[in-house]
């Protein structure tokens, strides 16, 4: 029960900046976007109203569109079926052998903390060709592999992998801190519990952990999809979304068409269906998870 | 680690250090090493790189180190470009973001948690919302705002979006803390006639350091690497951000390779240092941040 009665006025004082601030940045651009979505509008000079006609256009006529799409859920994919398990892999790994583990765990998060912008340049400068000093190409050559190197970011098959490593790469320690954090939550009776029934080892880990940390596996899940949605600062970084659109994702298409080509009505229609993708992501996200807990429980 | 001990007891076992370590621990500690490697040797290798001549870098010998460390490439990264200029221009941004985050929030966690009011709940659902829209989808409206109201290539055209899209998590975290807090703490202040602002000031704010922390953390490592608002919004060289830097000095001295690599390092060196004194506090936090689905 809140106990402390004021009024309105100071309700206000306390409310309303902040909520000022939210509203007028976050939902007011989007009620706009709503509205510039159905404009045909370069940004500067007149807009002409077209009702639904960029949405048509997106789903039917543009030939960027569902490949970024495509690859927005490779990515995502990786993501979720690549990254997440081995960090949670990692986790219990480190929970069974390693007695000061805040040394591993904080390394291993290391690149979490950098900007894309860093770690974009950092990645392009290691996939250069060993000519040019690449760390790839120049250990494959060394080892007598000439065959293997690839002009990593410019050959429109391999490019969009190279990103979805470098992008793997960064975030999985913070999967790792995730899963480990909620590993070290579980109370150890239970494992103790268990031990006195037979269960030890990778059975404890089966029958108690994973149920367990499916609460915590169920963040890095949301967090990984999501952070695949909105990922495109790492692309943009490192190759714009060239070649020829080979590496083009959701939200890169969306920032290329708006200030790029300046076509602004079209961008934000981009912009709304992936705000709508990453609301309906959440929610069947959220929806799975709970019914999986229920069958665990 | 008590089943440390039965394995080690029932596998045979060799001694490391005169303990008895069993084959799977043997394993499972090479495994950490790779992925050690594999995590934090790109970082190294950068900082070799970074000390190479144009010449020891084209040659391909990536593992050797430098015959001379060329700290003239950090040199000529600094004075050619303006490195302390999108410093001080990162730490304004983000300090300023900071503070507007803490202050405003905690007024508003403050509101939504201690008064007796009817939208209380509201408020928080609304906040909650925000925290699934992505800020990518808000970047071309904001442009078209912000160029009406004439802020575009301003800090406050950064400091404003980064202020409200860490509102969200911001207030859900404090507002968490709030909850966590006995009414008792207030009511004696009620009885000695403090007001709501008294209340906040001198009860409220000295209890929430912790949490404020965790704010004031996960606020740091996202708007200090945030790269495209601060490169969508800003042009003027003398405003951007270090993320921003990094990519106009790399298209600027783009075969001048040692002194991109000393950029990058100068550019990662602020995160890295701050990660060094607050490591566990930044991985509680960020742990705490992602707790939000």
């Amino acid at each position: 029960m809140n106990v402390l009665k004021v009024s309105r006025w100071t309700i206000a004082a306390f409310i309303l900046p902040c909520l000022i601030v939210y509203v007028g940045l976050v939902f007011v651009p989007i009620l706009v976007s709503l509205y510039s979505g159905m404009l045909d509008w370069n940004g500067i000079g007149k807009s002409t109203f077209v009702g639904f006609h960029n949405y048509v256009k997106m789903f039917t006529h543009d030939s960027v569109f569902w490949p970024s799409v495509r690859r927005t859920f490779t990515l995502a994919g990786f993501s979720m079926l690549v990254q997440v398990p081995i960090a949670l892999f990692v986790a219990v790994l480190i929970t069974r052998f390693v007695r000061r583990p805040n040394f591993l765990v904080s390394s291993y998060f290391l690149p979490v903390i950098l900007s894309v912008a860093i770690i974009g340049q950092l990645w392009k400068t290691i996939y250069n060709p060993a000519s040019m000093g690449g760390m790839i190409n120049g250990i494959l050559t060394s080892l007598g592999l000439e065959s293997w190197t690839h002009s990593w970011l410019t050959e429109p098959k391999i490019a969009i992998y190279s990103i979805i490593l470098v992008s793997l790469w960064q975030y999985l320690g913070y999967h790792i801190l995730i899963q480990f954090t909620g590993i070290q939550n579980i109370p150890s009776e239970i494992y103790e519990a268990a031990k006195i029934d037979g269960a030890d080892g990778f059975k404890a880990d089966r029958y108690i952990t994973l149920p367990m940390v499916l609460p915590i596996l169920k963040i890095s899940i949301v967090l990984s999809f999501i952070g695949s949605l909105q990922s495109f600062d790492l692309i943009m970084v490192m190759t714009g979304g060239g070649p020829a659109h080979a590496t083009e994702v959701l939200a890169s298409h969306m920032y290329n068409m708006s200030f790029i080509t300046m076509k602004y009505g079209y961008g934000s229609a981009i912009a709304n269906v992936l705000i709508a993708m990453c609301l309906i992501a959440t929610v069947l996200i959220n929806a799975l998870f709970n019914r999986l807990d229920k069958r665990y429980s | 680690m008590s089943q440390f001990a039965s394995s080690a007891g029932s596998k045979p076992a060799l001694k490391v250090r005169g303990r008895r370590v069993s084959f799977k621990t043997v394993i499972a500690f090479v495994f950490f090493g790779i992925l050690l490697v594999t995590q934090l040797y790109p970082l190294l290798w950068l900082l070799i790189y970074s000390l190479k001549t144009n010449e020891e870098i084209l040659s391909g010998s990536f593992f050797a180190l430098p015959a001379q460390w060329q700290w003239s490439n950090y040199q000529g990264a600094v004075e050619g470009g303006n490195y302390f200029r999108y410093l001080g221009n990162s730490l304004f941004v983000t300090i300023t973001t900071m503070a507007g985050v803490i202050l405003l929030s905690s007024l508003a966690a403050f509101a939504i948690t201690r008064f007796r009011w009817k939208y209380g709940q509201l408020v928080m659902l609304l906040f909650l919302l925000g925290m699934m829209i992505p800020m990518q989808g808000t970047l071309l409206p904001l442009m078209i705002i912000f160029k009406n109201l004439h802020i575009l290539d301003t800090h406050l055209a950064l400091i404003l979006p980064y202020m409200a899209f860490q509102m969200p998590i911001a207030v859900f975290i404090l507002s968490g803390f709030l909850r966590s807090i006995p009414h008792e703490i207030e009511e004696s202040a009620i009885m000695d006639g403090a007001g709501a602002f008294r209340i906040f000031r001198s009860v409220i704010l000295p209890v929430s350091i912790p949490p404020m922390m965790t704010v004031c953390i996960l606020t740091f490592i996202n708007v200090w690497n945030e790269y495209i608002l601060a490169a969508t919004f800003i042009s003027s060289e003398k405003l951007k951000t270090l993320p921003f830097g990094v990519y106009s000095f790399v298209s600027q001295y783009s075969v001048n390779y040692g002194a991109i690599g000393a950029f990058l390092v100068l550019a990662a060196l602020p995160v890295i240092v701050v990660y060094f004194l607050l490591a566990e506090k930044i991985t509680k936090g960020m742990v705490a941040g992602a707790v939000k689905g």
